[in-house]
């Protein structure tokens, strides 16, 4: 399915990489090509003679765009590498526990999907760049480099001077920081899902200046079903950092406010969350899995799928990453190519091939 | 002489938090001039959030702000007066390019939206980033990225198959949607160069999350199959996982390891002082090996517990299987590779001396780009922008000023 999907809309050309006449017709296409992508091993690269430097050597409007794990060179670029090894090595394994547990991936492969994203920038950043000088170049792209962005720059934490590994999230104990996110990205996970009727909910209460009204909205949505004591539901959450500093609240304050809330979840279902968090302004989200995915009204109707043919079924996928006005957009434009599907096509009309 | 891929184009960003600012950040290291406008009385949540110069929280020590926003020009107004309305019509009419992740439908109410704006300036590209998207039931809906993790399935693909979901780390969707609005963007300044013709993109976190899940949809699609979250395994490699090291300095210590082939498996057998499992006919191919996975794991860990990860990760890279430590705050600095590259960029700044953001990820050979100078601080570049790119005399300037509308 990963093909089904990412290879969507592509041609196809199979070739067999030990015969030196197929070789010799990629290289003919890397000849023609405004753009050369490629993942493959450098070393494979250099021994067909299929390298950056080999192929811009004539060519130097050529734009060559190399995506690998740690970089085309450098001490570790030849390291063997799996999606969790970038993962680790780029730095947001590290941070992610659950518990004792040791760190954590998302379930599926991430890591080269976001140097993915950052080739196809890099790319058209070359192709911006030739617009003006009428010379290509080589698009050096490290997966490894990529994913220090899905840290939310805790990987710069030491590098600033920032020795607090283990965040406090609540004010009033020990470092006194409060997280002040409307994501509470830094606040634990046990303390951000909740039960509800039919699955799971994610809600961080957020506390302070920039998202504690949301919070606000939740109470008032609690105190009009009478599912909260009347001093709870007269906190303002944008102020409450400051009283659980001075004390004049506490956490025993704030677990009762937060068992309120666990008790009233569990009275709800997804869509009447999701349906109330879009009413009322709450930071409070339905957890969807495939299932409730493809059964989004809201998708549906913004026309966000794609549906191409796998094997005998319709299948549908995303079907536009960005939606655009004026230029026709980004789109999934056909189903990925059987092996050598568009062979004679694309050597007929790139190679000139009868 | 290198140029800059973008050299000579202007961008206004509107955008706050993590998103939006980070498709800007990439804009001005490869040579665009960006003027960031925000407010210092409603001050933006990146510079609430850690980590800190210093371990201090400050609205002027947020590496994580200092990573969205190196290289930007700061201009702080009251964007709710009909003053600071107006600069920002004015700057919009020097702008090639407008970055805004207001909720949908305010920017319409102060007559900034793009309908609005292109009026006077048909060849603009702009480009608004939000949880939803602009139109559509959801598109109301409030929320930072972890509203974005939960609706497009990565809450529920993150944990261990038996305990809670455990979700991303952070809001998930930040880190995706920049990336694909990047894209977008950039593939429409190609088409305006080639056409003259404006464009606007209508980014949704996600949408673009869904995207980064586009097997698990067609999986879905294609026989009803749900994904689920299962740990550290893998659908296709057995072993995969993170094992513990020998703590240092009183810190855990981890090292993920995975063998993608026989081969591998076989070597990594050996290295963990384990011959016999590499010879066992049923660990031959990743079936077999699933069905002792817990097996394995329990050889994996046993031989890692007393060595550091660093050992590890190179004994492992040292018989080609893969394997590295679980890189911490405390390594990123120092790892070779990331080093070898730059990755890291110390920048002046005036209030910490120095500064530290992470380089473009991508070297590009002819047009590299950098981080130009440290993130804005609050109202920093106030005076430049509206007198050398606005032209604003000083009589203006003072009367914005003592309206209250430079805040």
């Amino acid at each position: 399915m990963f093909w089904e999907a990412y290879a969507a809309g592509k041609r196809g050309v199979a070739l067999d990489l030990d015969a030196e006449g197929d070789v010799a017709d990629l290289r003919r296409l890397a000849a023609v090509a405004d753009v050369v992508v490629t993942s493959w091993p450098r070393a494979l690269l250099e021994r067909l003679g299929l390298d950056p430097a080999t192929l811009r050597a004539d060519r130097p409007e050529l734009i060559c765009t190399v995506v690998s794990a740690f970089g085309w060179d450098g001490p570790k670029a030849s390291y063997a590498d799996t999606d969790l090894v970038v993962w680790a090595a780029g730095g947001p394994l590290a941070p992610h526990r659950d518990g004792d547990l040791p760190p954590l991936r998302i379930s599926v492969p991430q890591a080269f999907l976001h140097a993915a994203a950052d080739a196809a920038a890099g790319t058209m950043l070359a192709v911006l760049a030739r617009g003006t000088t009428g010379r290509g170049q080589v698009v050096d792209v490290s997966a490894q480099e990529a994913v220090g962005v899905a840290t939310l720059a805790r990987v710069l934490a030491t590098a600033v001077g920032d020795d607090h590994p283990e965040w406090q999230t609540t004010p009033g104990v020990r470092t006194g920081r409060t997280d002040q996110s409307g994501s509470g990205a830094a606040t634990p996970n046990s303390l951000k899902k909740w039960h509800c009727a039919d699955g799971m909910v994610e809600l961080h209460l957020s506390m302070g200046p920039a998202a504690g009204g949301f919070t606000n909205n939740l109470f008032a949505w609690l105190a009009q079903e009478s599912a909260v004591s009347e001093e709870i539901a007269a906190w303002d959450w944008r102020v409450l950092p400051e009283r659980l500093v001075s004390g004049e609240l506490t956490h025993d304050d704030l677990d009762e406010a937060r068992a309120a809330v666990r008790a009233f979840l569990l009275t709800k279902t997804k869509a009447e969350v999701l349906d109330a968090a879009i009413g009322r302004r709450l930071l409070c989200m339905a957890i969807f899995d495939m299932a409730d995915i493809a059964g989004s009204p809201h998708l549906a109707e913004r026309g966000f799928w794609g549906e191409v043919a796998v094997g005998e079924r319709d299948v549908r996928i995303p079907g536009r990453m960005a939606q655009v006005r004026g230029p026709e957009g980004p789109r999934v434009r056909g189903r990925a190519p059987a092996l050598g599907e568009h062979n004679d096509v694309v050597l007929k009309e790139w190679l000139g091939r009868a | 002489m290198t140029t800059d891929a973008l050299a000579g184009l202007k961008v206004l960003d509107l955008s706050w938090v993590v998103a939006g600012p980070l498709i800007g950040r990439t804009l001005a290291d490869f040579g665009a001039q960006v003027v960031r406008v925000e407010s210092s009385v409603r001050v933006e949540t990146a510079r609430l959030m850690q980590p800190f110069h210093g371990g201090v929280q400050d609205k002027e020590g947020s590496a994580l702000f200092g990573n969205c926003n190196a290289g930007k020009l700061g201009l702080t107004l009251d964007l709710k007066s009909p003053e600071g309305q107006q600069v920002v019509r004015d700057l919009v009419a020097w702008a090639d390019v407008v970055v805004e992740s207001f909720s949908p439908g305010q920017l319409a109410k102060w007559g900034l939206d793009y309908d609005s704006l292109r009026a006077g300036k048909p060849d603009l590209v702009m480009l608004s980033t939000s949880i939803a998207g602009q139109h559509g039931p959801w598109s109301t809906l409030a929320g930072f990225g972890n509203v974005g993790s939960s609706l497009s399935g990565f809450q529920h693909l993150t944990g261990y198959a038996d305990r809670l979901p455990m979700g991303t780390f952070g809001p998930y969707t930040d880190y995706v949607g920049p990336r694909l609005a990047l894209v977008t963007l950039l593939a429409a300044l190609e088409n305006r160069r080639r056409t003259g013709e404006g464009a606007y993109i209508d980014v949704a976190q996600v949408e673009a999350g869904i995207f980064f899940l586009s097997p698990q949809v067609a999986h879905f699609g294609y026989d009803g199959t749900i994904a689920e979250r299962h740990g550290n395994a893998d659908a296709q490699h057995v072993p995969h996982g993170v094992f513990a090291c020998r703590p240092e300095d009183g810190k855990d210590r981890f090292v993920a390891v995975a063998a993608r082939d026989t081969s591998e498996w076989r070597a990594l057998a050996v290295a963990i002082d384990r011959p016999d499992l590499a010879e066992r006919a049923d660990l031959a191919d990743a079936d077999g090996r699933r069905v002792a996975e817990a097996e394995i794991d329990e050889a994996i860990a046993a031989w890692t517990a007393g060595r550091s990860a660093t050992d590890v990760e190179e004994l492992l890279q040292g018989v080609g299987v893969p394997s590295y430590l679980a890189v911490n705050s405390d390594d990123y600095p120092t790892d070779t590779q990331l080093a070898h590259r730059g990755h890291l960029v110390e920048l002046p700044h005036p209030t910490h001396g120095t500064t530290v953001v992470e380089g473009p990820r991508y070297a590009l050979s002819e047009t590299p780009g950098r981080p130009r100078a440290a993130a804005p601080t609050l109202g920093q570049h106030n005076e430049q922008v509206l007198t050398d790119i606005l032209g604003y005399d000083a009589e203006r300037i003072a009367v914005l000023t003592e309206g209250g509308i430079l805040r």
